[in-house]
């Protein structure tokens, strides 16, 4: 498999605290890759950088060979990203909001294709017809997954994608990301919910103050560490770093 | 349909929203309403009012010709010419009895009392031996009473009308006791023997008969005073939608989706700034039909009736021209600022506070130019308003009846300059770390926390 996404010494700085310390990691065509780390760890810092919001102090990022800081535009078109806590706009409806978004990727037939793929992802019934104000938290994920997702992006990133969501809802939005995958489409995700990650990823990468601590699957790191699960492969990797 | 089509027709069903349109429409009906309200309180203070006469006296002027003069029948005389057709004298001038102090003075609460009952709220008293002071030929007096009533805005204006039937009255008395009395007939002659006439000014060069400065400048002010009105509003409200519209889509993370969607940011930029602008102009619009309706009532009817295209002070199409152009650059400008302020507001909370500072400069120009004018203030003064770019329109109005085409000009050349400048700062803003990161991430806002 081809590398979708390739960081190599990334750092990121705001004046003189350093919140990213030369992160180095390689993510494959097709992965479903996790971010690990607590809160304010540096994964939504570095899932920034990687979708263009944030510029990189030193170092470089990859997305499919286009380079981010030269190249920004390029790499905007081949992914997709859902920021945490993310919100759409209120005065539209969820049928109106795909049609805007997905008037940026293609246009005429192409495009109500699209949306009615994000459409479909959604899954909302009748109420994708209603104003997006109105929605609850779970249908407000399930459409900005589908608007995620409805373009085909080569490469999928999402912060903390389920948090916050009922049992229910986390569980469809995982099925949704395993689907993508299956797809082809390679997915990067963070999260703080150890659990979901085993789930779900097949490569994980645990970052502690802006450092990557470990990198691998689950599988290895729950052998490397003698862990019955990823919280316990996570707790023993902080107390040793 | 093109990218920037596409962010333009999203922030339009964003900013125009039924509960916006309905404001907007409110706000219009809401001047037009006051405007046709003041109209009519105009109306009513330009018509004599009521007045009861308390005479007192009872007597007539017997001239030497052996007719005699009166009051009431002059009085009646004066409201005979003045009353709509149809209406009767007898309407207006009511004579009334009052009851008179131990120490033979008007018992004021008593005649507040009868001049209710008639619905009349101005008398004129004539005191005792008004006619035989008259027809001995030493001066006598007549006193004024109005009954307050906080009704409306021209209160007080029935004073203001009475005030002035008593110099007509003075006017035809005077008349008569010139020609019957003293024998002189070229009465005119001796009241006016110079007659002011031959009023001329000169306006931008051209010499203009029977207009006085002062006629002139009242004509100009209704004309001119609107314009700073509706910018102010305008920016202010503009600024407000665009800096809260920025917030709001921080807050809701909004922003962040739509930077990393494959179009440009200078896109972004332009199609927010357009929506905006094109709201601002909706905006500008309704507050001007509003205004015009509010305007014309309040001065229509007071001013002069000069028209100043005849005095060759009224705007020509390319003047109208440039009035659009100056305004449009001017909300460009302000947009522009509010990108800028908008882009270190947190959420939408923040973004309200931010704009306190627009709305300020926004109001500096307006009210300096309303009451000073451009060409009434002092250099340094002037040089304020001119950095402010939203002085430019304000001042524009002003220039452009005078001709001063270098002002406008050199106004619009300055906030073409200004708000290019303030689209490459925000396309750099948009390009940068500060529009997700904040202002406290920035090294600027460490450098400065680590000195505090």
């Amino acid at each position: 498999m081809a590398d979708a996404l390739v960081l190599d010494n990334v750092r990121k700085s705001y004046g003189s605290r350093e919140a990213v310390h030369g992160i180095s990691l390689t993510v494959k065509e097709g992965e479903i890759f996790g971010l690990l780390g607590h809160n304010g760890a540096g994964k939504t810092t570095t899932l920034r950088m990687i979708s263009t919001l944030l510029r990189i102090t030193s170092g470089s990022i990859s997305v499919y060979g286009y380079d981010v800081s030269s190249e920004p535009e390029k790499v905007r078109e081949v992914i997709s990203y859902l920021p945490e806590d993310a919100g759409a706009y209120k005065d539209l409806t969820g049928r109106a909001y795909l049609d805007f978004i997905s008037k940026f990727y293609t246009s005429g037939e192409a495009q109500r294709e699209m949306v009615g793929r994000g459409i479909e992802i959604a899954d909302l019934g009748d109420r994708i017809d209603s104003k997006v104000d109105t929605y609850s938290k779970g249908m407000m994920r399930r459409l900005l997954i589908a608007r995620a997702i409805m373009p085909s992006p080569k490469l999928a990133i999402m912060d903390e994608v389920t948090s916050g969501l009922d049992v229910l809802n986390a569980y469809e939005i995982r099925e949704i990301i395993r689907n993508i995958a299956a797809n082809g489409v390679t997915v990067i995700i963070s999260s703080h919910n150890m659990f979901e990650v085993e789930m779900l990823c097949d490569r994980v990468g645990m970052i502690d103050q802006g450092n990557l601590i470990l990198l691998g699957t689950p599988d290895e790191l729950k052998e490397k560490f003698g862990a019955a699960n990823l919280e316990e492969v996570f707790v023993k990797a902080v107390r040793k770093s | 349909m093109s990218h920037l089509t596409n962010i333009v027709r999203k922030e339009l069903k964003e900013l125009l929203t039924p509960g916006t349109v309905a404001s907007i429409m409110v706000m219009m009906v809401l001047f037009m309403a006051l405007g046709g309200l003041i109209g009519g309180e105009v109306e009513k203070a330009k018509v004599l009012p009521p007045v009861a006469i308390v005479d007192s006296d009872n007597g007539k002027v017997t001239l030497s010709g052996g007719e005699t003069w009166d009051l009431d029948t002059a009085l009646r005389a004066v409201y005979a010419g003045s009353i709509p057709p149809g209406r009767s004298v007898d309407d207006y001038v009511y004579e009334v009895q009052s009851v008179k102090t131990p120490d033979g003075k008007i018992d004021y609460a008593d005649l507040t009392g009868r001049l209710s009952s008639l619905g009349l709220s101005s008398a004129l008293i004539v005191p005792e031996r008004f006619s035989t002071l008259i027809a001995t030929e030493n001066q006598a007096s007549l006193e004024q009473f109005y009954i307050y009533e906080a009704e409306g805005l021209f209160d007080s204006s029935p004073s203001v009308v009475v005030s002035s039937l008593i110099s007509s009255l003075n006017g035809m008395l005077s008349r008569t006791l010139l020609t019957e009395e003293a024998g002189i007939t070229n009465y005119w002659f001796y009241t006016n023997p110079i007659r002011a006439d031959g009023i001329g000014t000169m306006i931008n060069g051209n010499y203009v008969s029977d207009i006085s400065p002062a006629e002139l400048a009242s004509q100009v002010t209704s004309q001119t005073m609107m314009v700073p009105l509706v910018i102010m509003i305008i920016i202010m409200m503009v600024g407000s939608i665009v800096i809260s519209s920025m917030g709001s889509e921080k807050e809701n993370k909004t922003l962040e989706t739509l930077l990393t969607l494959p179009i440009r940011r200078t896109v972004i930029v332009t199609g927010k700034i357009i929506a905006a602008a094109v709201v601002g102009l909706v905006y500008g619009l309704a507050y001007m039909i509003g205004m015009s309706f509010y305007m014309n009532a309040m001065t229509s009817e007071i001013a002069s009736g000069i028209s100043l295209e005849d005095v060759g002070l009224g705007l020509e199409l390319q003047d109208y021209l440039l009035l659009m152009l100056s305004i449009f650059l001017s909300i460009v400008c302000a947009l522009g600022i509010c990108m800028i302020m908008g882009a270190f507001a947190k959420n939408y909370k923040s973004a309200q506070t931010m704009t306190m500072p627009l709305s300020i400069l926004a109001m500096i120009p307006a009210f300096v130019i309303m009451f000073s004018g451009w060409y009434g203030t002092s250099s340094a003064i002037q040089g304020v308003l001119f950095a402010i770019p939203f002085s430019h329109p304000m001042i524009a109005m002003q220039a452009l009846m005078y001709n001063d085409y270098s002002i406008v000009l050199y106004g619009i050349a300055y906030m073409a300059v200004f708000s290019a400048i303030m689209i490459l700062i925000t396309v750099r803003l948009y390009n940068s770390d500060i529009l997700i990161t904040g202002l406290g991430q920035s090294k600027a806002a460490q450098r400065f926390s680590r000195k505090r």
